[in-house]
């Protein structure tokens, strides 16, 4: 049996064996706590709810980035109201740090931090934002993104998928075969995949032949270059472990469906626009315009697969399908079912992230503490009993420091009745810079493993960028606590603003009986400030 | 009398080929003879009069420096005549060249003595004059001391007679690149890789001044090395003038990417005055000379040749000539009517500068090495 | 963990991203996602061995330096001169070197058939041709990776460089990771973070440091995984390193040695890497630029030259003296050599086809050469090799075996390139 073949048959036993439809009126949210719980081997082993600020955190940081201030997070705890969580959700997802968060995250993910050449990073982020910002449906947003051939300068940015790769179409097809099918087949390029059978020659190249007449015109270093594409070319291929050689080619394909089958054209009708020196060409049938519908079809199961996938390991700091760019039949989803639900509901609910997003941080799996239960340590992650604990992004971390240290408020009042998310966001992404540098992946690189280096930690210890914002400067979180009158209140302020939460008794003791004795209060407060920004609580996402 | 010249009308007179680069030329003060040194360590003298090739084989590395004991007769060869005598050459041939002696100092740091009017037979003398290159030569007015100067960062004076030392001039801090004698034979001037001329008493054996000609040289610190040098240096006549050559400019010392430059020093008030080519040209300046009429000719070479022309008062570059390859080398012939090119290409080239309504007559074709 | 039955896949696919994903390919086994894999168990050798590669930047010519060639039409005007050993001669531009023959392994028949300064360094570096898609580790990331480093408060790979910043390189190791990666000491001063700044006591910073391990012991009683764990670890090391500054700092050396070795900036940064190796640094290379001498090659070999010739001798002779020269790799390479013909300009362009390499020290036969090039050095004539059998080489050494595998997320891929092998005849 051929190996899109077998994907499919996989696929759909797996949707007729398991239970993948709600139960009558069942939220998603609920859907998902069934079957996370259906999963557990022992109830017992799962962790209890996550507290109030456990829960608040967690949700500001994944829905928008930003750790909650103070001023937020005292509200939320005093708070009485039963609801309050479900509240405090829907007013994130339609804050405008919604979009913001959104349009950096996928900024990363889509572009690996490259270098911006041919689209300005200003039109890119709009162009993100604001289709996160309307809400616009995920297929839409893929479909736009790789359909654009940049000619017109109002849509421009979003071909800057294809565009700041240089149109390369290796790197193209094994970006896209990563990002939309949960497919990293980049090794199936010489030959079928040496691990994965799932993964053959055909489907790498079946991707590149969407792509394989399209070019850069005029050339790939003008900075205003567009797409152009010829009316022919093949994609051949041989596999290098094929002693015979044999040439094989393949027209367009998304495996798992059937192949997009080519319009010939009469001898002299192949163009609107025939290729001449320094014309662009538009062939009358072009193959990179269906490779948008074709990624997003409805019978690509694996679109929505994936979409939701990485929508999941967001939001649970693991995908259902782990590693998330593996989705194949020797790597089965911890949760099949779950799986097919999300992707069915997602569809039916026209690919809306904002309504999914609502949904799982609605649910009692995401809604979990943390704090591994006694005898929980040896259940396997992939359960989801406890919540997992997510590094924060470079971003994330970025804007935590500059939240915690009191800067975000100075500029906030700065700006006065000028504040806007667009205008802070202005103020504060000057600060960021280091942190994008050091923290994050090199360009061109998906977001690694997770690594502490020496110059991470230096940075951290002896980097004046952090030291400045530790300074006691007007508004500063040192200022402002140094000027509280209790040593037991200034450890409070210290740990809602830094941690969010309000310190234990231990800890409040602890840290008021520090400052009592200090001779330098100031330099006190200075010194507590660091060591709980550069510790494990302030570093995850928990 | 001097033949008129006029550089707009220089003009190819002879080629004089070698099998392998060529890095220096003179001409002896008879400019019967044309010698080139070469990069297979060889001297080569070319006879004007029979298109003789005459090998001098001896030195065991590269040759720049060459200097020749004075002319002490009146066997000075015209080369505006020489088609004519060329017509009685079996008799000019048999006319016995008045001798004189050819010196030359080699990459080994060797300084050689040479029967100029040898046939194909080695030095008569050799001394180990530096450490490292010897780098030029020179021999005063009076023919009786040779200076050479070089990698050591000495100038050294010695008796052309027996080659007995007489002084060290001990004072660059870098590769002395050049030597000169004024023609007056009280001074001489020596020129180093940072642009620096000393100007030394030769009675005392003191530093009179230094004059200052950095501007031909650069510490390219992207490849952390020094780029300069006076690669050529000359006297007028009477000594009021002296000029200097080399590379300005520089923003690629190891592609060579910079300006060749001459510098041209009043010798009473030691100001330095750049003459500039005026068309952009990339390279260096290899060697520089100034003519009877006090015109300052030079030539460089980086990848293609130039020969540029100035007024030396007001510093114009009045001509510049395209030669067909790399001039790493010029020396100006007695008559002043024509120079040599020692090209990297193996060949040197004889231009003549003549005016005349007649025909350039034709060269003599030098006789097959 | 599932058995898996691999394809053999011993063919260096020359595509343009033939990626080792960095996740396994089969989907995580249970447990913690993200941990990097176990690296090859590190061999006991007796004692701590250490590696010192000397890297002259540009490309220098072989002919002025290790495989002169005198009054040929390509040798150029500088002599050959004797050595130590009896038989050898170097260029007269290392009369110093010449004089330390006997300490010194010559390897004369390199041919890396690459010519762009990018490529041929990461033959040199990585024992790799330049592979679309997957990054060889350096031979420093190697080296720190695989050699015992009893010493753990020092980073065990580090690169002086003549400029540029100094600061930490995520690119050198390759797939072994950014731990393995080096730090770079521009002019070898230490990355500016390295040292506590003035604006922090060492009272702060105790008290910092106390606190910061108070607060992460008290998270961990309720939520810990190995990436936390990484986290506060890095924080330990990082104090570590902080704390042996000192070790960056030539300064404290005798300055009879810094006279020794030249005050110029190559002198200080061999004196520097000398330091470090004592101190007990696993890897150093120092980097001298600059070599690629298109123009007027024989005046700029004889500046840089003179630069080397002296720093080079008096670490030779200062790491015998000690004792460390048989547990001390020492190499000295370039990208490529230098053309045998002599452009028009007095240059020598990039030269791959016949080159050559000096070493000494550990595992090596000293006072020996191996492999010849033809009278004029356009072509090797014997014992032809390159950077995958250098890169065997320098590890067979230092008493490892190059055959063995890493295993970046489960992929077995050899240390050295499997197609060659050490060069034998060169080793103890």
């Amino acid at each position: 049996m051929g190996s899109p073949w077998r994907l499919l048959l996989t696929m759909a036993l797996a949707s007729t064996f398991f239970s993948s439809k709600l139960q009558a009126e069942e939220p998603l949210h609920k859907g998902i706590d069934r079957i996370i719980a259906e999963g557990f081997e022992s109830p017992t082993k799962a962790a209890s709810p996550a507290k109030d600020a456990e829960f608040l955190r967690r949700v500001t940081l994944d829905l928008t980035g930003r750790i909650p201030s103070a001023t937020e997070t005292r509200a939320f705890l005093a708070n009485r109201t039963p609801t309050k969580r479900a509240e405090w959700i829907d007013k994130l997802i339609a804050s405008p740090e919604y979009s913001r968060r959104m349009q950096e995250y996928f900024d990363v993910v889509l572009m690996d931090r490259r270098a911006d050449t041919k689209v300005s990073r200003a039109a890119w982020e709009e162009f993100l934002r604001t289709a996160f910002a309307s809400n616009k449906p995920y297929d839409e947003l893929v479909r736009e993104i790789l359909s654009n051939d940049g000619a017109n300068p109002k849509t421009r940015a979003a071909a800057k998928f294809f565009l700041d790769r240089d149109l390369e179409p290796t790197i193209v097809t094994r970006d896209i075969s990563r990002l939309f099918l949960g497919r990293n087949v980049q090794c199936a390029q010489c030959h079928d995949h040496p691990l994965v059978d799932d993964y053959a020659q055909e489907h790498f190249y079946g991707i590149q032949a969407f792509l394989n007449r399209s070019y850069l015109f005029p050339n790939a270093q003008d900075v205003k270059a567009v797409i152009a594409e010829k009316a022919e070319g093949e994609v051949s291929f041989i596999s290098v472990f094929d002693p015979k050689k044999v040439q094989k080619s393949t027209p367009p394909l998304v495996s798992g469906w059937k192949p997009i089958v080519d319009v010939t054209l009469e001898k002299g009708k192949e163009y609107k626009v025939a290729p001449a020196k320094d014309v662009k060409p538009i062939p009358a049938y072009s193959r990179l315009e269906k490779l948008g519908a074709a990624i997003t079809a409805q019978e690509n199961v694996a679109f929505r697969r994936t979409a939701v996938n990485r929508l999941w390991a967001l939001m649970m700091g693991r995908g259902l399908v782990h590693p998330i760019d593996f989705d194949h039949s020797k790597n089965p989803p911890s949760h099949p079912e779950l799986l097919t639900l999300l992707a069915d509901e997602f569809v039916k609910h026209r690919c809306d992230v904002k309504w999914f997003l609502r949904e799982i941080a609605l649910s009692e799996s995401y809604q979990r503490s943390s704090e591994i239960p006694p005898g929980g340590q040896d259940v396997s992650q992939d359960r989801f009993a406890v919540t997992i604990l997510k590094p924060l992004s470079p971003e994330q971390f970025g804007y935590a420091m500059i939240q915690a240290t009191g800067l975000t408020d100075v500029y906030r009042k700065e700006l006065g009745n000028n504040a806007s998310e667009t205008s802070l966001h202005a103020k504060l992404s000057a600060h960021l810079g280091p942190f994008q540098r050091i923290y994050g992946s090199r360009p061109g690189e998906p977001e690694d493993a997770f690594s502490s280096t020496l110059d991470q930690t230096l940075f951290v210890k002896h980097g004046d960028h952090v030291q400045n914002l530790l300074s006691p400067r007007v508004g500063s979180l040192i200022e402002r606590a140094g000027k509280l009158k209790e040593p037991t209140d200034m450890a409070e302020e210290l740990y809602l603003t830094i941690y969010s939460r309000f310190p234990n008794e231990v800890e409040r003791r602890d840290i008021a009986e520090l400052l009592r004795m200090a001779k330098n209060r100031t330099a006190l407060l200075s010194d507590i400030a660091w060591a709980m920004l550069a510790s494990a609580e302030f570093r995850f996402n928990h | 009398m001097n033949t008129p010249i006029d550089p707009t009308k220089t003009r190819l007179l002879m080629d004089c080929k070698h099998a392998r680069p060529l890095i220096g030329c003179r001409f002896d003060p008879s400019g019967r003879y044309l010698f080139v040194s070469a990069e297979d360590d060889t001297l080569q003298r070319y006879d004007l009069l029979t298109g003789e090739k005459t090998p001098f084989v001896g030195h065991k590395s590269w040759v720049r420096g060459l200097a020749f004991s004075p002319l002490r007769d009146n066997s000075l060869v015209r080369l505006a005549t020489l088609p004519s005598a060329a017509v009685g050459s079996a008799a000019i041939a048999a006319r016995e060249p008045a001798p004189f002696t050819v010196y030359s100092g080699d990459y080994h740091g060797n300084l050689f003595w040479w029967k100029g009017t040898a046939g194909a037979a080695g030095p008569v003398k050799s001394i180990s004059a530096h450490e490292g290159w010897i780098r030029a030569v020179a021999v005063s007015p009076d023919g009786a001391t040779v200076a050479t100067c070089g990698n050591d960062h000495l100038v050294k004076l010695w008796n052309t007679a027996d080659g007995k030392a007489v002084r060290t001039l001990d004072g660059h801090k870098c590769h002395v690149y050049n030597v000169a004698f004024h023609p007056d034979g009280t001074r001489l001037v020596s020129a180093d890789l940072k642009g620096i001329i000393k100007d030394w008493d030769l009675a005392t054996g003191k530093i009179v001044r230094d004059l200052d000609a950095k501007v031909l040289h650069k510490y390219d610190s992207g490849f952390a090395a020094d780029i300069g040098g006076i690669r050529g240096i000359g006297f007028n006549a009477r000594g009021t003038l002296l000029t200097c050559t080399g590379i300005t400019n520089v923003s690629n010392a190891f592609a060579g990417v910079g300006n060749p430059l001459v510098v041209a020093f009043d010798w009473n008030a030691g100001t330095p005055k750049p003459l500039k080519p005026t068309e952009a040209f990339q390279g260096t300046g290899w060697g520089v000379s100034v003519l009877a009429d006090g015109t300052v000719i030079a030539a460089g070479g980086g990848g293609q040749g130039r020969v540029w022309f100035w007024n030396a008062s007001d510093g114009t570059n009045t001509h510049a000539v395209n030669v067909p390859m790399n001039a790493r080398d010029m020396a100006v012939h007695p008559d002043g009517t024509a120079f040599a090119l020692a090209g990297a290409n193996g060949t040197c080239s004889i231009y003549t500068m003549m005016v005349g309504s007649a025909a350039p007559t034709p060269p003599i074709q030098p006789k097959k090495a | 963990m599932r058995e898996n039955v691999m394809k053999p896949c011993e063919y260096a696919c020359q595509t343009e991203e033939h990626q080792i994903s960095r996740r396994l390919f089969l989907g995580a086994a249970a447990g913690l996602a993200g941990f990097t894999a176990p690296s090859v168990a590190k061999e006991l050798s007796s004692g701590q061995k250490r590696m010192l590669v000397i890297f002259l930047s540009g490309g220098v010519s072989q002919l002025e330096t290790w495989d002169p060639k005198p009054n040929t039409d390509t040798g150029g005007p500088f002599r050959a001169i004797p050595t130590s050993v009896p038989g050898i001669h170097i260029s007269e531009l290392l009369p110093q070197a010449a004089k330390r023959m006997h300490l010194l392994t010559l390897v004369r028949g390199i041919n890396t058939a690459e010519d762009e300064h990018g490529r041929g360094a990461t033959i040199m570096l990585t024992g790799r041709r330049t592979e679309a898609g997957i990054k060889y580790p350096e031979v420093g990331a190697v080296a720190s990776n695989l050699l015992v480093t009893p010493n753990r408060d020092l980073p065990g790979h580090v690169q002086i460089t003549p400029g540029g910043g100094s600061g930490f390189n995520k690119e050198d190791a390759g797939f072994l990771g950014p731990k393995f990666a080096s730090i770079t000491l521009a002019d070898g001063k230490p990355p500016a973070d390295l040292l506590r700044p003035a604006s922090i006591s060492s009272d702060s910073d105790r008290e910092r440091e106390a606190l910061r391990q108070k607060l992460n012991a008290q998270f961990a009683q309720s939520r810990r995984s190995a990436q936390t764990d990484a986290y506060t670890e890095s924080f330990e090391q990082a104090a570590k390193v902080a704390a042996r500054a000192g070790a960056f700092d030539a300064g404290r050396e005798d300055p009879k040695a810094a006279d020794r070795y030249g005050r110029h900036d190559f002198g200080r940064h061999m004196l520097l890497a000398r330091r470090l190796l004592e101190q007990g640094v696993t890897y150093v290379k120092v980097t001298h630029t600059n070599y690629d001498t298109h123009h007027e090659n024989f005046d700029f070999h004889i500046e840089q030259l003179s630069e080397f010739d002296r720093p080079f001798s008096m670490l030779l002779d200062d790491l015998a003296d000690r004792g460390l020269l048989q547990s001390t790799l020492v190499v000295v390479m370039s990208e490529f050599g230098r053309t045998p013909r002599i452009n028009d300009r007095y240059g020598r362009d990039h030269w791959s086809k016949a080159w050559s390499v000096a070493m000494a020290g550990c595992g090596l036969k000293a006072g020996a050469v191996i492999g010849k090039t033809n009278a004029n050095g356009t072509a090797v004539t014997e014992r032809e090799v390159h950077g995958g059998h250098l890169f065997h080489t320098y590890f067979k050494a230092l008493g490892l075996n190059p055959t063995k595998n890493f295993y970046p997320d489960g992929r077995p891929i050899p240390i050295a390139d499997p197609k060659a092998a050490a060069i034998s005849e060169i080793l103890t």
